[in-house]
């Protein structure tokens, strides 16, 4: 399955200013397996996911690396917010 | 009041928009809610021209359309079970936004003052927490995304 993942804030600025990137899942793949994808291909942003410094929303909900991701889902990474402390919350 | 009527203003008392509001506006659009409120207390945020010892001539945000809304919507929610208050309203502004201008405004309707400023302040403590919004600030030095603010 395809998935547009939405980019938010300085995460557009690590793939050349684009709102968005397409990437290839299976069926069953979580989040952790999506995690894994960018790593290999977007490492910036998969260190930011790592290191929980951006967190993954599945139709507007924070997601869990165990979280299953669907081909209808919407998904977004979204970098730390602007009044945040830096530390984001995942519950 | 209608189902509908009712709907169209609870959506009035959580918005994410372009264009500047109305301090006053808001404050009356709570004021309406309830004859029993008593304190009305606001947290409005402006557009500073100063950051980390940095001149700012100009910021903008950007927001997560859909699920921003739904954030402020809960926080609006909980803040109503969680403190004793009678209305909330809660406003922030996307896009450009020059120095000086409105950004964000929290109003809080209550019986007794002490309630109010509670909830105000656990309203904007909280907005800025959770709600998937983003700044970037023009500075002299090139644009720049703020991701931390104490």
């Amino acid at each position: 399955m395809t998935l547009h993942v939405k980019l938010f804030g300085m995460l557009k600025s690590l793939v050349g200013d684009q709102t968005d990137v397409t990437v290839a899942l299976t069926d069953g793949n979580q989040v952790r397996d999506l995690i894994v994808l960018f790593q290999a291909q977007y490492p910036k942003i998969g260190e930011l996911l790592l290191n929980k410094k951006v967190i993954v929303s599945i139709n507007h909900e924070i997601a869990h690396p165990e979280t299953t991701i669907s081909s209808t889902d919407e998904i977004a990474f979204l970098p730390p917010f602007a009044g945040g402390s830096g530390q984001l919350r995942s519950t | 009041m209608s189902m509908v009527n009712v709907d169209i203003e609870a959506s009035m008392l959580v918005r994410v928009q372009r264009e500047n509001f109305s301090v006053d506006a808001e404050i009356d659009r709570v004021r309406a809610q309830s004859k029993r409120i008593g304190g009305i207390a606001t947290f409005l945020g402006t557009a500073r021209d100063r950051s980390k010892g940095r001149d700012v001539s100009g910021i903008s945000f950007e927001h997560y359309e859909g699920m921003a809304q739904k954030t402020l919507r809960e926080i609006r929610e909980r803040a109503l079970k969680d403190f004793d208050i009678i209305e909330v309203l809660i406003l922030h502004r996307y896009g450009e936004i020059d120095i000086g201008e409105n950004i964000v405004l929290i109003v809080v309707g209550a019986e007794h003052r002490a309630d109010a400023f509670q909830a105000c302040r656990w309203c904007i403590d909280e907005l800025k927490q959770i709600t998937p919004i983003w700044k970037r600030e023009q500075t002299p030095q090139g644009e720049e995304w703020v991701e931390e603010h104490p």
